[in-house]
């Protein structure tokens, strides 16, 4: 019985109902610094959402458009089948290292409640988002709520700003992946990469991205918003998760 | 929300890191870092971007900069915006403020897109009280005054003292310098006999002596103002009753240098000087400025007392020593230029007055007229001639006219010739008062500009980027000042001249190559230079002309036009402050350079050599050469240019 409530979506888990019902009535028109954000970074064993799992989430609290560097998240969990080999080599995660972690699921509620009423921030988010998703609706009964921006879309959008308003021969951009990008803002750079130093890095493309789309004339969350959907990605993304 | 859980992390690597690399915060243990840096937010900067400002800022944060840069301004009513310093990568500021009691102390501004980690201020008072040893450290930091780090670099890297004739001032020795006999007086004497002996030997001290001849102390102009006559002191009384003693006393060996030293230091601004046989002479600090001869003032008395133009003559080789001293002092490319510009002024207005009076009055009023950069106060050293005559139009009837043209061409071939032995060289293209097409009366003008601005064709342009920069010198002012009148009244709606104007802006390409290399000379005699003045500083130049046209500015110095845009929002914010950031920059490498040249007896041209800037240098001047991009970019779209 209890499953077949599950199974129908009666059964959502009290933390995700708070979470949906908070971002129904979400006030996109503030200005955007005003909002608190959450950038994370997830790292997964493969990316076929079918077979793939989370085996790490990193993710950093940015108010007022400044860093909590302090107040970061970090958890390992434990996959349901032991760690192919090649995902090792991506992200350094041993077996060992997740051996003793809780299973995804333990960790999430904290997860889900270190991200309550922030605006969710990633580089290509798109990916995280479906595996954060469906373990949300594996074990809580409903995906994530929250709005959110995605940090490769919004260079992309400030790229497109400099285009049409700057007399340059610079090519079209054709890599927006994370450490290029950071390259060519003349970010810091972490040269870590667990997830909580690639969100960190990404939270450094956020507010470098939100401070100068700000002197483009962007003003309010939904400018943002707005701004990332008109902005169009290139045919070869040049992402990768490593 | 929670954030106990033990999924949090309380002190992210990165920022422990950064901490061992920022003296005194490395002598900490790893606790208390990783207590630190638990507390730690970053904060972003956009270049531009005033951090802090004086007075008005609470000071929340100590600021470590992680990356970019910052230059700390303090703004005194008396001195103007003055830059106390530059900061990098692992310096802080803000420390100072809060120590003070909360509202910054300095402006802070970005100088590049700047990332600093945000340690709050109660965490870093708690340190403070904690550590009394820390602490101890960072005061003794705090205390040595650093001076701005880029500038610095260019002043003591660049300008090594010449081996030579260094400056007179670190190694001349007091005896070269002294020129009079001792003057002595009685200390039995009245205070009336010195004054008298002092003001008819036009002198500022006397040496006191006792009967037996024995130097016994010193009385100096400042002791008659200040003691006798600011309290009413009876000039009766004797010397000795007021004098300063014992005198204080200098080695005619020692260095000036040594002198100004100790003149500071005994706040005094004479000493005796001693020689092998007892006292030879006194020094003063006026004594030690004039020998010097190395600052504007001294340099701009010596113009202004001049009675013959040929006394001109050999002023203008001064103005090396004159800007090195200031690039020494700390003065920016902005204010060294205008200090140049103001002298040759001077020496100019001087030339011209004194020809004034030789050849008797003219018969229609008129102005001396100059050009390019000298009429937008940006000359470097010696720039050619760019100048023209204006004068008051003549009543119809050709003798009326044949006056004027008579006396005028006397006129302005007599300048030109002074003005060329004065150290002037003679314009190539003949843009000069000698050139009969540039000495003429208001309505003329008026009609050059009018055909100029109508028929742009590429002359017009050419001109434009010399005439219309013009400013009155020596003269009757407003007849320059009038001429202005017509060309802001006009300008802004010629439309296709101004289109013109920013096309041939946005001709010069950045000297940077697709890869953000310099775009250097392929062969020649400028073989891997980079033509600095044509390729970096002139889009600047030609992007503030064209605006300050557009919009009906009369200003005609760069900075003065892109502050006037900025400030009006003529022009973007950012924009402004980037493009007035990278000019001045290029003109203080360009200064520094040209000093050079001169100092290794060179003739300072504006091809510079990329490899032997410091990387800071360069990456700065990369990131000005960008700013071209963006201004050509604005212009582009501002003025519809189609290519």
């Amino acid at each position: 019985m209890k499953k077949l409530l599950e199974w129908l979506g009666f059964n959502r888990h009290e933390l995700i109902k708070n979470n949906r019902r908070y971002f129904k009535t979400f006030d996109k028109d503030k200005p955007f610094d005003e909002y608190e954000y959450v950038v994370l970074d997830t790292e997964l064993t493969g990316l076929d959402p079918r077979n793939s799992e989370v085996v790490s989430i990193g993710a950093v609290r940015v108010k007022n458009l400044r860093i909590m560097i302090g107040g970061s998240f970090f958890c390992y969990a434990r996959p349901s089948k032991p760690l192919p080999k090649n995902s090792t080599l991506i992200h350094r995660i041993t077996p060992q290292q997740i051996e003793k972690a809780p299973p995804l699921e333990d960790s999430l509620p904290k997860f889900i409640e270190y991200c309550h009423g922030a605006v969710l921030v990633g580089h290509f988010l798109k990916i995280d988002l479906t595996f954060l998703g469906k373990a949300c609706r594996k074990n809580f009964g409903a995906t994530l709520g929250n709005t959110w921006l995605d940090t490769l879309k919004l260079s992309q959008s400030l790229e497109d700003y400099k285009r049409r308003h700057t007399y340059s021969d610079d090519p079209v951009e054709q890599s927006f992946n994370l450490n290029k990008l950071a390259i060519k803002y003349n970010l810091p750079l972490f040269e870590k990469h667990d997830a909580l130093e690639d969100a960190i890095q990404t939270a450094y493309l956020f507010i470098y991205l939100a401070h100068k789309l700000r002197m483009t004339g962007c003003v309010t969350l939904r400018d943002l918003l707005i701004s990332q959907s008109n902005a169009i990605l290139p045919s070869d993304q040049g992402y990768s998760t490593a | 929300m929670s954030t106990n859980s033990e999924f949090h992390f309380a002190d992210p690597i990165s920022v422990v890191h950064f901490l061992k690399r920022v003296v005194p915060f490395n002598e900490l243990e790893n606790i208390t870092l990783r207590k630190i840096a638990g507390r730690i937010i970053l904060d972003f900067f956009p270049r531009g971007a005033r951090i802090l400002e004086q007075g008005v800022s609470e000071v929340k944060y100590v600021y470590f900069i992680q990356k970019g840069g910052v230059r700390i301004e303090t703004d005194d009513p008396a001195e103007g915006l003055q830059l106390k310093d530059m900061r990098e990568e692992t310096d802080y500021f803000g420390i100072l403020s809060i120590i003070s009691g909360g509202k910054s102390i300095f402006d802070v501004t970005a100088i590049e897109d700047t990332f600093c980690y945000l340690l709050d201020r109660d965490t870093f008072m708690d340190l403070i009280r904690e550590r009394p040893n820390f602490a101890a450290h960072l005061w003794e930091r705090l205390s040595r005054d650093s001076i701005g780090q880029v500038y610095e670099q260019i002043r003591s890297e660049k300008l090594r003292p010449r081996a030579e004739d260094g400056l007179r001032l670190f190694n001349a020795p007091i005896k070269d310098v002294i020129k009079r006999s001792i003057e002595t007086i009685l200390a039995a004497d009245s205070i009336q006999k010195a004054a008298g002996k002092m003001s008819q030997d036009k002198i500022g001290s006397l040496l006191v002596v006792d009967t037996t001849g024995e130097v016994v102390g010193i009385i100096t102009d400042n002791d008659l103002r200040n003691k006798v006559v600011a309290k009413g002191v009876d000039p009766s009384v004797s010397v000795g009753s007021i004098m300063s003693a014992p005198v204080k006393t200098i080695s005619e060996e020692s260095i000036c240098f040594d002198a100004l030293v100790e003149m500071m230091h005994s706040q005094t601004h004479h000493l005796a000087v001693s020689g092998p046989n007892g006292i030879t002479g006194v020094i003063s600090a006026h004594d030690i400025m004039v020998d010097q001869g190395d600052s504007p003032i001294s340099l701009y008395r010596e113009i202004v007392a001049q009675k013959m133009i040929e006394g001109l003559y050999p002023l203008s080789r001064k103005m090396p020593f004159i800007v090195r001293s200031l690039i020494l002092e700390g003065a920016k490319a902005n204010d060294v230029t205008r200090m140049i510009s103001i002298l040759n002024d001077h020496i100019v207005s001087r030339v011209i007055y004194l020809l004034d009076q030789e050849l008797g009055p003219a018969p229609y009023p008129f102005c001396w007229l100059t050009m390019g950069s000298e009429g937008r106060r940006e000359q470097t050293f010696k720039t050619d001639q760019d100048n023209a005559l204006i004068y008051e139009t003549p009543p119809e009837g050709w003798d009326y006219v044949k006056d004027a043209k008579l006396y005028f061409r006397r006129f302005g071939n007599i300048a030109i010739k002074h003005l060329a032995a004065c150290g002037y060289p003679l314009c190539k293209g003949e843009i000069m008062a000698s050139n009969p097409k540039w000495r003429k009366p208001y309505a003329v003008w008026r009609n050059y500009f009018d055909n100029w601005m109508n028929a742009p064709e590429p002359q017009a342009v050419l001109h434009a980027t010399i005439f219309f920069d013009f400013r009155g010198g020596y003269g009757e002012k407003s007849l320059a000042e009038k001429l202005r009148d017509y060309i802001v009244n006009q300008a802004p709606n010629r439309g296709i001249f101004l289109m013109h104007l920013a096309r041939d802006c946005i001709s010069t390409k950045s000297p940077l190559s697709f890869f953000k290399n310099f775009l250097v000379e392929k062969d020649g005699k400028y073989k891997n230079r980079l033509d600095l003045k044509t390729r970096g500083l002139v889009p600047f130049v030609d992007f503030a002309r064209v605006l300050a046209l557009r919009h009906g500015l009369r200003q005609t110095n760069t900075l003065d036009r892109i502050a006037t845009l900025g400030e009006h929002s003529f022009i973007p914010n950012e924009l402004y402050s980037e493009t007035r950031e990278a000019y001045e920059f290029q003109m203080q490498i360009r200064l520094v350079h040209q000093l050079r040249m001169i100092e290794e007896g060179k003739q300072p041209d504006n091809y510079i050599d990329p490899s032997e800037l410091t990387d800071r240098e360069k990456h700065t001047l990369k990131d000005a050469f960008e700013v071209i991009n963006r201004i050509q970019g604005y212009l582009k779209n501002e003025f519809r240019v189609l290519e």
